[in-house]
């Protein structure tokens, strides 16, 4: 009957409950900032502040919002009326090409970070090689249309919209083979993942459902979307909160003391990017917030990091992946992009 | 075991769902409309790079079919028994309507004076596309003649050039008295990435003109002594009170 569920791979309640305190935590120290330093702080009027404050918020929120939308009903409609064999149908037989063609999939299959742990979840369910689908896992939320769009629009053709991209398939292609040669399956992923072929038990995913036909597969594929709209767009609005309160109240002194430190700007954006989970498709217009204040390296660490693993996700590989290696899938993406970033901000003059 | 639990709990909070549901559909159509508001008000400009306006169609296009959707649903008796997602809380509800709260109690201002706080730029980062200018002076903006400025790199070369741009008055406590600054912002995206640019105008009566006052500004440059920068100033000659432009940031 939950034949068509597939977004709560999510074990149980309390990682949710979990988050939701940790979102209005910050939300509501978003909103207690503003109204402290607005009576306190800067010599301008509480309107002005307010003013200024809600010019900077509602900027990246009419900026972002339709690409949230466009990722909503897109991957709506993929679930609907696309299935996991027509990406297991792509993949060639030779490992290394295997896992290539895993970071660009997004492309044909355009998900973000929150679609793509039921997708290679049931692609696992396939018999897709598992390191290809942690190759996709890593890769797909940047590597899709949307992304390339919204990023070009948020840095235009130059080099945040190339960097963001190449380091994204280096790293997942680069943690895909890590995988492939030191890992097996059952090491890898939770026994339930491998349900549907070893004859599974109650609470596995259920095999895919048959296509829909196209009335019903796109009143379901809006109305998920409308849903998903809902559960991205807080995410959303409170990282746009706060980019907008960090500029309208944190001194550019403050800022730029962190911001331009080539090591510890790095580390802050890849910390703010894991706690903030904003969906890939609309983080470029988050970062460039930070753009003025924060090293180039940081803000591609922003960007290509956040994708791959913020708290949101993390709950979700739970579902998927044995801890231990939940831990790899966090550590050698962040240590990548750290090294990445300060690497550039030491020997690339942007 | 799990789907029993879900059966369970969706009867327990139908009527609550069912508030829920309306609650969203209503949020969805409030942002269409909003957007749609922006559009139609031109407050639009206050936010983004017109560029990149056709965004903001695609939203209200979203949004409302998004909503509609919802409605039908409803209307139809709902879904109740295949529902995606844990319910949301109200707050968590409440957090999505935060840009309708803000967008329709906050009357829309294009960022001025308050939000350079000393942060202004006298020199702009030279693109690619410097040579995209109107090749007419008398036509160039504040960005225009900053970019001039950058590629020439002796200030005295544009000693006796007219100009005639618009841009709102910024004034810190440190100018002298018969100097203010034309400014703008200019913004590749969204005002996130908004940056201040200004030209420094000597006029006699500048420390009467309040802050954010727009006004065209004719004269002719001089090197002089800004700031402790060594840049041409422009020696205003005529000085005109106008409208905030309908758009009133500049695109790189």
């Amino acid at each position: 009957m939950h034949a068509d569920t597939d977004h709560h791979l999510l074990p149980s309640a309390p990682p949710h409950r979990l988050l939701r305190r940790l979102a209005w935590g910050l939300a509501a120290a978003v909103g207690a900032l503003v109204v402290l330093s607005a009576t306190l702080g800067s010599g301008e009027s509480f309107e002005t502040v307010i003013s200024i404050f809600s010019t900077r918020f509602l900027g990246i929120f009419i900026e972002a919002a339709p690409f949230l939308l466009l990722g909503t009903v897109v991957s709506g409609v993929i679930d609907s009326f696309l299935t996991p064999d027509d990406i297991a149908r792509l993949v060639p037989r030779s490992p290394l090409l295997a896992t290539v063609t895993g970071a660009f999939m997004g492309f044909v299959f355009p998900v973000c970070e929150c679609g793509v742990v039921p997708v290679v979840r049931r692609l696992f369910g396939k018999g897709l090689p598992m390191w290809v689908g942690v190759t996709f896992l890593l890769a797909a939320p940047v590597m899709n249309p949307i992304v390339l769009v919204s990023t070009y629009v948020a840095f235009g053709a130059g080099p945040v919209l190339v960097g963001r991209f190449a380091l994204t398939a280096v790293v997942a292609i680069s943690v895909g083979l890590v995988f492939a040669l030191g890992a097996r399956p059952q090491e890898v992923l939770r026994p339930r993942s491998f349900a549907p072929i070893t004859g599974g038990s109650d609470d596995v995913i259920p095999l895919y459902p048959a296509r829909k036909p196209l009335g019903r597969g796109l009143r379901d594929a809006l109305r998920q979307a409308g849903d998903e709209f809902f559960e991205m767009g807080r995410y959303l609005v409170i990282g746009s909160l706060l980019a907008a309160g960090m500029q309208t109240l944190v001194s550019q002194e403050v800022l730029l003391a962190l911001g331009r430190g080539p090591a510890v700007s790095v580390i802050a954006m890849q910390a703010l990017a894991f706690l903030l989970s904003v969906c890939s498709t609309v983080d470029a217009f988050l970062a460039l917030a930070f753009v003025g204040t924060f090293t180039t390296g940081s803000v591609l660490a922003f960007l290509t990091f956040g994708p791959m693993v913020d708290v949101k996700s993390t709950l979700m590989f739970l579902g998927v992946f044995r801890p231990r290696i939940v831990a790899y899938l966090i550590v050698l993406p962040l240590l990548m992009t750290l090294l990445a970033g300060v690497w550039l901000n030491l020997n690339v003059a942007f | 075991m799990q789907a029993v639990e879900r059966h369970s709990d969706h009867h327990h909070d139908h009527a609550r769902e069912a508030v829920q549901a309306w609650v969203k559909t209503a949020i969805l159509f409030g942002l269409a409309a909003y957007f749609a508001y922006n559009i139609l008000s031109g407050n639009l400009s206050n936010y983004i790079n017109e560029r990149f306006a056709w965004l903001s169609y695609v939203a209200v296009a979203l949004f409302g079919l998004l909503g509609a959707a919802g409605a039908a649903e409803r209307l139809r008796g709902g879904h109740t028994h295949h529902h995606h997602h844990d319910h949301l809380s109200w707050p968590a509800l409440a957090v999505v309507a935060v840009p309708l709260v803000l967008g329709t109690l906050v009357p829309s201002r294009p960022l001025g004076s308050a939000a350079i706080n000393g942060n202004i730029s006298l020199t702009v980062a030279t693109g690619a596309a410097v040579t995209t200018f109107a090749s007419d002076p008398s036509q160039w903006n504040v960005l225009d003649w900053l970019r001039a400025f950058n590629n020439a790199g002796d200030p005295a070369s544009f000693d006796g050039k007219a100009a005639n741009v618009i841009g709102f008055v910024y004034r810190e406590a440190t100018f002298p008295e018969d100097t203010f600054m034309v400014a703008r912002f200019t913004i590749s995206c969204c005002v996130a990435d908004a940056v201040a640019i200004g030209l420094p105008v000597v006029w006699p009566g500048a420390d009467e003109i309040p802050q954010d006052t727009w006004v065209r500004v004719q004269g002719a440059f001089q090197t002089g002594s800004f700031r402790g920068d060594t840049v041409p100033v422009l020696r205003a000659a005529s000085l005109e009170i106008i409208e905030q432009p309908e758009h009133p940031y500049l695109y790189p």
